[in-house]
């Protein structure tokens, strides 16, 4: 048996109050030591990035820089330049400095989809645990709405239109502001998570111990908080990890078809799509931004699998859509 | 036929020009006239064409919008398929020329308001029938009225009405004098249909090839018109119409050889097409630019010192140095660049990069910040405004860009929020640029300068026949629109197309991609 | 119980559907401009602004152009094309959309073919051997592919395949004739494209959810009791993943019909996606709707489909409590 397997065997004692889950110990592969690290790295970046850039994310850099020393030519090309100890990274298609705009990018992308991951996670589980624990409105003693089916019918229509469609059309009619950018983004994932956690919380409510719980005549807001919460936080939390990278190919993807952060800013997304003329020229102009996304998406992937080999259950059915 | 020779010996030697052309009609009152087949490119005249074999042709925009109706057309791709489907009266080709098509000659008389068009005789439609006064009456009557929903409406305001003499000959009558008119005539929206046309997908006109399917927003494809009136042109069997709509793939398909011509070459792709075998750049010099509009009606741009604080910080040479790759001219504050011929001003200094005279304008203007709308409706004006808000920071001005996506705007942001970017193809004629945007109250006054001596100017010089006070007239409009207008002009940018070495024969014409869009009759590809 | 069910999900449909279309009325409603703006563009007067809203029935109140609609499709009648009527050519919807449909399943088929059998190859050979060196090749580069936006995978394959090998043609033109051998080339890049996109998804899936039930205690009491592990694999872990497994697939393929945007447009090949996107930037509501329609009606159907298939793989689901 793999190493895995074998961490998997957890000591059963219970040593907290019996209504609580087990104290899970992870234990991290090399590969999700790695992931940790780079996660750390990009982390300090979003805080001191800017301030260690070596020129402004809007710089146009001055062609006198480029002049190759004892050439004759006044005005050389700057757009698409490759690594120099000028620009260390190369330089973009409007000639500005790549790890700059990789550096002052960090806080923006991880920003955006950090906050829209969240709030994506505030409105999916809080009403897909309302929906799950059954809230219906009543009027003397007769259902009038059932909160589920509400809410169930409303997310099938938004999971059914392809979420680039409706971002292109909701940020399209309203503005690309980066607030608003969170927020539509926010709702759009929101749909997808609010199924799973719907899944979980019913999974849960239907469990023996809720059961029990009810008996005892806890009220429903005892068996959300101590209950349901504990045993679909750790579910939820694997699959935050895997949301919030789609979140930033999303904002790429909307980036790609004009819309997205706004100029001079920079954001990973939109620094592939524009400097994409540059690949036929063999610049990195376009490579440095997608590698700089692979390094978040790997790493968080690489501890959303260690996680998930050792906390067992059916995470993976709850992580498709 | 001694007047036909003389004119294609003219006409090789570049002679003949569309100032010549008007001069004659206009001055001496004389009809001009030509047989057809003459019509190829003047750096073509040399080659013998090949005849036989299909092209792709790629454009840039398409969708369920397009159509092979010429009144409503708005997109290049649209203007290819009118080239193909239908004849005009006249036709533009090499250095803005003139030349008969449906109409095999006309007359004006000596001010310039009737118009009398000899029509060519024995020319069908696909379906068979045959064309005659009818149909260019019913056609060029579609541009009239409340109700037309026709989108070069605006040149025909002055139309009085267009009269039937006999079966090939119509007059038109003007309530103001236009020499221009003929020019007018030329647009792709004015070509000839058949009378009571109701359902125009099948593109039934009198042109060089039959449409063989048409699938808006998807291609088009034409096949040789086997009773075409002309017989010098028709060299390729088929031609297929398509658009690619991101530049990276579309570029990518005339490298690989899977189209034979793309539409809008951005810059940044330039040196790629020139270091490539078998493609080439074309790159027309053209009065199309991109600049600010700032409206005049409103703060901030009604401040004229914010304006011209706003127009010394452009530096011009840069952008189009290193955003144009060259392929342009700086612009002067004014739309007519030197592609317009006579009527562009070089008596008019060029303004340069002065961020401390900015400084001093926008100190003397109180203003510190603004906000502007952003769209990229031409290549180069993002990149424009981007360098601008930058040097605008570095004397303590405070810009904003507001990016917005195209579609839309023309309606939502473009003469409705006080700082906006605007694009403007070139038009035939100086005049009609200039009237077009800077004429007092008309529909596209995109700045909202009404200018009472502009107005004066404009009809003047649309009646002036002497060269050189016409010049004189042009050049008091450009200094006006470049230092009162509330326009920013820092570039005019070359039409920028490439294709492949294979294809030849296209004429040099500014007006749009391609030489023009009207190349589907004249080109040829190699075997 | 499955008719019982398949009534049901009827019903939910329908309502789906509804409030889809509301949705994307008031979405497109938000957009700056209508159609006949759009049309006129910048050369738009007044008058002629006028004399074409009119003529398209837009100077009619928002509210009731939808009722209108509705009433239309309720009757079977998706109309015409607003675009196409502004443009002087009526062209009925169900003749614009009939091709894209045959355009986009031909796409779809052909990557669901090759890449389905493929991802589920390679995502058990994966979960065979949990911690090898193969395992870690698999996991590693399905990371890494899901991590790159579409664009930029789209633009490489381009590049080397089309530009510098000349091996396929780089856009997906079709001239309607094609069979057999052309039309795979003709298919050849988009095709490609999108199975790595897919698959990278449906591999990671597959290992993840076979894993998982490797490690219930009936996997485990089969290991203890000395079942070989391919035996294990195939008839009791695979069973028990078919489930979510359908699930993603299902997902992939509803994506495949809707989502490609991008590739669609990379391609310029003509499917339903992009002429959703056309239908948005001109503004031609209907035209939008029928997309919108068809996207939902795919994703419902496939959706069921897939619980259909967990529910039959799963006795307890079967006979539910």
């Amino acid at each position: 048996m793999s190493e895995t397997q074998k961490s998997m065997n957890p000591s059963r004692q219970f040593d907290e109050l019996p209504d609580a889950p087990p104290k899970r110990k992870i234990r991290l592969s090399w590969a999700g030591k790695i992931g940790i690290a780079v996660l750390v790295f990009w982390a300090i970046m979003v805080v001191i990035g800017p301030s260690i850039a070596p020129y402004h994310e809007a710089e146009f850099l001055e062609e006198s820089l480029f002049i190759v020393p004892g050439s004759d030519e006044k005005y050389p090309d700057t757009d698409f330049q490759p690594p120099s100890r000028i620009v260390l990274l190369g330089s973009d298609y409007m000639g500005r400095d790549t790890l700059s705009r990789i550096l002052f990018g960090a806080r923006t992308t991880i920003g955006i989809s950090f906050i829209a991951t969240i709030l994506a996670y505030l409105i999916g589980v809080t009403l897909g645990i309302a929906a799950a624990v059954g809230y219906r409105f009543e009027y003397r003693g007769f259902t009038i709405i059932e909160l589920d089916t509400v809410l169930s019918r409303l997310n099938d229509a938004l999971l059914s239109i392809p979420s680039i469609m409706l971002g292109l059309v909701m940020i399209a009619a309203l503005g690309s502001t980066i607030p608003l950018l969170i927020f539509l983004t926010g709702i759009i994932y929101a749909a997808s998570v609010f199924r799973i956690a719907r899944s979980l919380g019913q999974e849960v409510m239907v469990s023996d111990f809720v059961e029990a719980a009810r008996v005892r005549g806890e009220g429903l807001w005892w068996i959300i908080t101590r209950e349901i919460l504990p045993n679909v936080a750790m579910p939820l939390a694997t699959d935050f990890g895997l949301r919030f990278v789609w979140v930033i190919l999303f904002i790429s993807a909307l980036s790609f078809l004009g819309l997205g952060v706004q100029p001079p800013m920079s954001d990973w997304g939109s620094m592939v799509k524009e400097n994409l003329p540059g690949l036929i020229y063999g610049s990195v102009a376009p490579l440095i931004p997608s590698l700089a996304i692979a390094t978040l998406t790997i790493s968080v992937n690489m501890i959303v699998d260690d996680i998930s080999a050792q906390t067992g259950g059916k995470l993976a059915k709850r992580m498709i859509s | 036929m001694k007047e036909v020779k003389v004119f294609q010996q003219m006409y090789r030697d570049g002679q003949v020009t569309r100032r010549e052309f008007l001069s004659v009609m206009g001055a001496l009152g004389l009809s001009a006239t030509a047989a057809g087949g003459f019509l190829a490119s003047s750096s073509a005249l040399a080659a013998t064409p090949n005849r036989g074999g299909s092209v792709i042709s790629a454009s840039n925009l398409h969708g369920p919008d397009d159509t092979l109706d010429p009144i409503v057309c708005t997109s290049t791709i649209d203007y290819i398929r009118q080239c193909t489907s239908y004849n005009g009266l006249i036709q533009i080709w090499d250095n803005m020329s003139l030349h008969p098509e449906l109409a095999e000659e006309w007359s004006v008389n000596s001010n310039a308001t009737e118009y009398t068009f000899k029509l060519r005789k024995g020319v069908t439609f696909h379906d068979g029938s045959a064309f005659s006064a009818d149909d260019v009456l019913w056609s060029m009557n579609r541009h009239l009225g409340k109700d037309s929903p026709s989108s070069i409406k605006a040149f025909f305001a002055a139309v009085v009405e267009w009269k039937k003499i006999d079966s090939h000959t119509v007059k038109l009558s003007l309530s103001s004098p236009d020499a221009d008119m003929p020019i007018k005539l030329t647009q792709f929206q004015a070509k000839i249909v058949k009378k009571d046309t109701t359902d125009f997908s099948k593109g039934a006109g009198t042109g060089p090839y039959l449409v063989e399917a048409f699938q808006p927003g998807v291609k088009s494809v034409h096949v040789r018109n086997p009773n075409y009136w002309r017989d010098t042109g028709q060299h390729l069997d088929a031609i297929e119409i398509t658009a690619i709509t991101d530049p990276n793939a579309r570029l990518n398909a005339l490298l690989s050889g899977d189209v034979d011509m793309m539409t809008v070459l951005s810059a940044k792709s330039i040196k790629k097409v020139e270091e490539t075998d078998g493609v080439e750049v074309m790159s027309v010099p053209a009065g199309l630019y991109g600049g600010i509009c700032c409206l005049k009606n409103t703060a901030p741009g009604k401040d004229d010192d914010f304006v011209m604080g706003l127009r010394m910080i452009q530096d011009r040479e840069k952008i189009v140095r290193s955003f144009l790759k060259g392929h342009g001219q700086v612009g002067n504050d004014h739309p007519i660049s030197p592609a317009y011929g006579a009527d562009h001003c070089n008596e008019l200094a060029q303004r340069t990069y002065d961020p401390d005279k900015a400084k001093w304008h926008l100190n003397k203007s109180g203003i510190s910040s603004a906000e502007l709308f952003v769209a990229p409706v031409q290549g180069g004006i993002e990149e424009t405004c981007l360098l601008m808000q930058q040097n605008l920071a570095k004397i303590g001005f405070d810009l904003k860009l507001k990016k917005v996506p195209t579609d839309g705007y023309w309606g939502a942001v473009w003469m409705k929020e006080p700082l906006n970017v605007v694009t403007w193809n070139m038009r035939p004629t100086a005049n009609a640029m200039m009237s077009i945007q800077f004429g007092p109250g008309g529909n596209w006054n995109d700045t909202f300068w009404n200018n009472e001596r502009m107005g004066k100017l404009l009809k003047m010089s649309l009646a002036e026949t002497d060269p050189a006070k016409r010049h004189e007239m042009h050049c008091e409009m450009q200094t006006l629109v470049h230092n009162d207008a509330g326009m920013v002009i820092p570039y005019h940018t070359n039409v920028l197309d490439a294709k492949s070495t294979k294809v030849h024969g296209f004429s040099n014409v500014p007006l749009g991609q391609l030489g023009g869009n009207g190349w589907a009759e004249f080109i040829w590809k190699d075997a | 119980m499955i008719w019982r069910a398949l009534f049901g999900r009827l019903c939910i449909s329908v309502v789906t559907l509804f409030v889809v279309s509301v949705l994307i009325f008031i979405g497109t409603n938000l957009l700056p401009g209508d159609v006949a703006q759009i049309l006129l563009g910048q050369m738009a007067t007044p008058d002629s602004l006028a004399a074409l809203q009119a003529k398209l029935g837009m100077d009619q109140a928002a509210h009731v152009r939808y009722f209108m609609w509705l009433r239309d499709v309720a009757t079977g009648d998706l109309g015409f094309s607003k675009a196409g009527l502004g443009a002087g050519n009526a062209t009925p919807i169900v003749q614009i959309i009939e091709p894209r449909i045959f355009n986009t399943l031909q796409l779809t088929s052909m990557v669901a073919v090759i890449a389905i059998p493929v991802a589920l190859f390679l995502g058990l050979l994966a979960a065979m051997h949990p911690g090898t060196r193969l395992d870690r090749t698999i996991t590693f580069s399905t990371l890494n592919l899901i991590s790159v936006p579409d664009f930029l995978v789209a633009t490489f394959l381009v590049l080397v395949f089309a530009v510098y090998l000349g091996w396929l043609p780089s856009i997906a033109y079709l001239r309607g004739d094609e069979t057999g051998w052309g039309l795979i080339r003709a298919l050849a890049m988009p095709t490609l494209t999108l199975m790595i996109i897919v698959s990278a998804q449906i591999i990671r899936m597959t290992r993840a959810t076979v894993l998982n039930v490797m490690s219930s205690p009936y996997v485990e009491m089969a290991i203890l009791k000395g079942v070989p592990r391919r035996r294990i694999i195939l008839r009791h872990a695979l069973l028990n993943a078919i489930g979510p497994i359908v699930n993603v697939i299902a997902l992939n393929l509803a994506w495949l019909v809707g989502g490609v945007v991008i590739v669609e447009q990379i391609f310029a090949y003509p499917g339903l996606a992009k002429l959703m996107i056309d239908a948005v930037l001109v503004r031609d509501l209907p035209l939008v709707q029928a997309c919108a329609m068809i996207f939902c009606a795919s994703y419902v159907v496939l959706i069921f489909i897939a619980d259909m298939a967990s529910i039959l793989s799963n006795p307890r689901l079967r006979y539910p409590k």
